[in-house]
């Protein structure tokens, strides 16, 4: 089986998860003997043609033309994936990921009459909350047409395949879910770490790791740590984004400067220690569609606090594996942290149960899962007379 | 013979400039001597004969974009739709004709896969409607124009001043570039290297 993947990011260029998602699931999918090939992004500092743990993978590179906004960029970069899928050797299947790389999935579907996956892995309106501009329209309507498109989607959650088929009107039998795999190797060693550079020896560390947007919650754990008044406490935020400066000024407003930290982006290895020396990982997120940031805290034997949205939800069994807060409330973050903080066995519980849980998530079950997706389509692709005619 | 496929934003009724009217004085009477097909943007996807062309309608499949090269990107998804379903049920196509920027990417996307030589019909350009390119959105449009130019087999014009200004100003080889009075003689002639 031939699989033409179209991704905007892919190792060494990685915005967030979904370039990680694409990296981990292509390489699973070539060790079961599937023949991958990768078009992605480069910005000229990586190889136009290059061969990764197998995974053939040609880069195209946007900045030979100029463009005055986001969405603009990545038709430009679209329009390049097209033509260099020309140049390409034939395939059976075209799997794109998100509305990214929607434009060029549907043009190479239609000239070469090859079915079409679609990974969603999260949605314009879920991400915003709402669609207020013509900019969040366009993405929310090239992400209809995706679903639309593609014979078949992949979710990462149960929550993800409720909101595609509500928000995108997507038929439920075309939707499977195959949640994201998780690797204990996959932020490497913790490296060398001086505990002393980021709290004091009285104090315990709760660590928050993700990007500083709005639906990512940073400003609950802020406001949950001004009530809580707990000094024994120290809150490491690891992540950057345009919050930033917001959260800063909320905790000289809110009297917790002191005690909240703010490390911006920081290295693999510095992560994991991160993540081995905390006392509690917290995730707020307002919209969550998987939460791999969960996955890897547990994977440091870190216990967890997740807010009860999206994946986190399903990742979670409050009490169990980790506590849940209720979304979007500090006064009930305030009051598991508290929990979680005072109660040893809880907390140990918790730990022992969390590394059963990661035995569900494994890259190996998601190509497996991913592969019985191409075959069904495949199946069906064949049955039918939509095909090249010459 | 197989047909030659135009490629276009706009056919009568769908009326929006001076295009549709060109394109609906000539396309007819040379659907008489040669196969053609028309390709065009309408309101729902369908086959129909129009003006004795069989044309492929394709339906604008998103509603909203924040400006006319984001327009541009999604409508030629949408004719590559409907060229592409052309072109299968003809079993492949002599020639690729698209109108203007705004229908060439389809245009040149399918000539890189079939292998199919485009040309495409050059009406005006960023530089002449916008008389200087100052702004971003000028910028990206004049880059999308270079780059469609560059990869047709031949470009067609209506005049020698617009000749010199697409050799000068898009960097486009001199003899790529024909200038035809618009008539269907003429244009009949002109296809006569790809169409026999």
């Amino acid at each position: 089986m031939r699989v033409l993947m179209i991704s905007w990011e892919y190792p060494p260029h990685v915005v967030g998860g979904l370039g990680r998602h694409v990296f981990h699931l292509s390489k699973t999918l070539v060790a079961k003997g599937i023949n991958v090939k990768v078009i992605t992004f480069t910005d000229g500092s990586s190889p136009a043609e290059d061969r990764m743990n197998g995974v053939e993978v040609v880069r195209v590179n946007p900045y030979s033309l100029r463009y005055p906004d986001f969405i603009s960029w990545i038709h430009g970069l679209n329009m390049l994936m097209v033509e260099r899928a020309a140049s390409m050797d034939d395939f059976d299947i075209i799997h794109v990921h998100d509305w990214l790389t929607a434009p060029s999935g549907i043009a190479v579907k239609h000239i070469t009459r090859r079915p079409l996956i679609a990974t969603i892995h999260s949605t314009e309106t879920g991400r915003r909350g709402g669609l207020r501009n013509d900019h969040e329209r366009h993405i929310h309507e090239l992400e209809w047409l995706l679903s639309y498109e593609a014979w078949g989607i992949i979710c990462c959650s149960h929550y993800m395949l409720r909101e595609v088929s509500t928000n995108l009107g997507c038929p439920r039998d075309k939707i499977a879910v195959i949640p994201n795999g998780y690797e204990q190797a996959c932020l490497g060693s913790p490296a060398p770490l001086n505990r002393r550079n980021y709290a004091e020896d009285s104090e315990k560390i709760v660590l928050y790791v993700g990007r500083l947007v709005h639906e990512k919650g940073p400003h609950l754990l802020v406001e949950a740590a001004s009530k809580l008044r707990r000094w024994d406490l120290k809150y490491l935020i690891v992540g950057d984004g345009a919050m930033r400066p917001y959260l800063v000024d909320m905790t000289r407003r809110l009297g917790v400067a002191d005690k909240v930290y703010f490390l911006g982006h920081v290295p693999d290895g510095e992560l994991s220690a991160l993540y081995h020396r905390a006392s509690v990982a917290v995730f707020p997120s307002l919209y969550e569609p998987f939460g791999i940031v969960a996955l890897e805290a547990m994977g440091a034997g870190a216990p967890v606090i997740v807010s009860g949205v999206g994946g986190l939800d399903e990742i979670v069994q409050h009490g169990h594996n980790g506590l849940k807060f209720i979304p979007g409330s500090s006064d009930s973050l305030a009051y598991n942290l508290n929990w979680m903080m005072s109660d040893g066995a809880l907390r140990e519980r918790c730990i022992r149960n969390a590394r059963q849980t990661l035995g569900r998530f494994s890259w190996g079950a998601a190509a497996d899962d991913t592969i019985n997706v191409y075959k069904r389509v495949l199946g069906e692709y064949e049955g039918g007379a939509w095909k090249p005619t010459f | 013979m197989k047909p030659v496929i135009h490629i276009t934003w706009e056919y009568s009724p769908y009326v929006v400039g001076a295009l549709s009217q060109e394109l609906g004085r000539i396309l007819p009477p040379l659907a008489k001597t040669i196969p053609l097909v028309l390709v065009v943007k309408g309101d729902a996807d369908g086959v129909s004969v129009i003006d004795g062309i069989k044309t492929y309608k394709v339906g604008q499949s998103v509603r909203t974009s924040p400006h006319v090269l984001i327009y541009s990107h999604v409508l030629n998804l949408d004719l590559v739709r409907g060229a592409s379903t052309a072109i299968y049920d003809a079993g492949g196509a002599s020639l690729l004709h698209s109108h203007d920027w705004l229908s060439s990417l389809a245009g040149v996307y399918l000539a890189l896969h079939f292998a199919i030589p485009l040309v495409i019909s050059v009406y005006s350009t960023e530089i002449t409607r916008a008389h200087a390119i100052t702004s971003l959105l000028s910028m990206g449009i004049y880059d999308v124009e270079r780059y469609c130019f560059q990869r047709a087999e031949a470009l067609v014009v209506a005049s020698e001043e617009m000749k010199r200004h697409l050799t000068k100003d898009y960097s486009v080889d001199a003899g790529k570039v024909s200038v035809l009075k618009g008539t269907h003689d003429n244009l009949l002639g002109f296809y006569r290297r790809w169409v026999r």
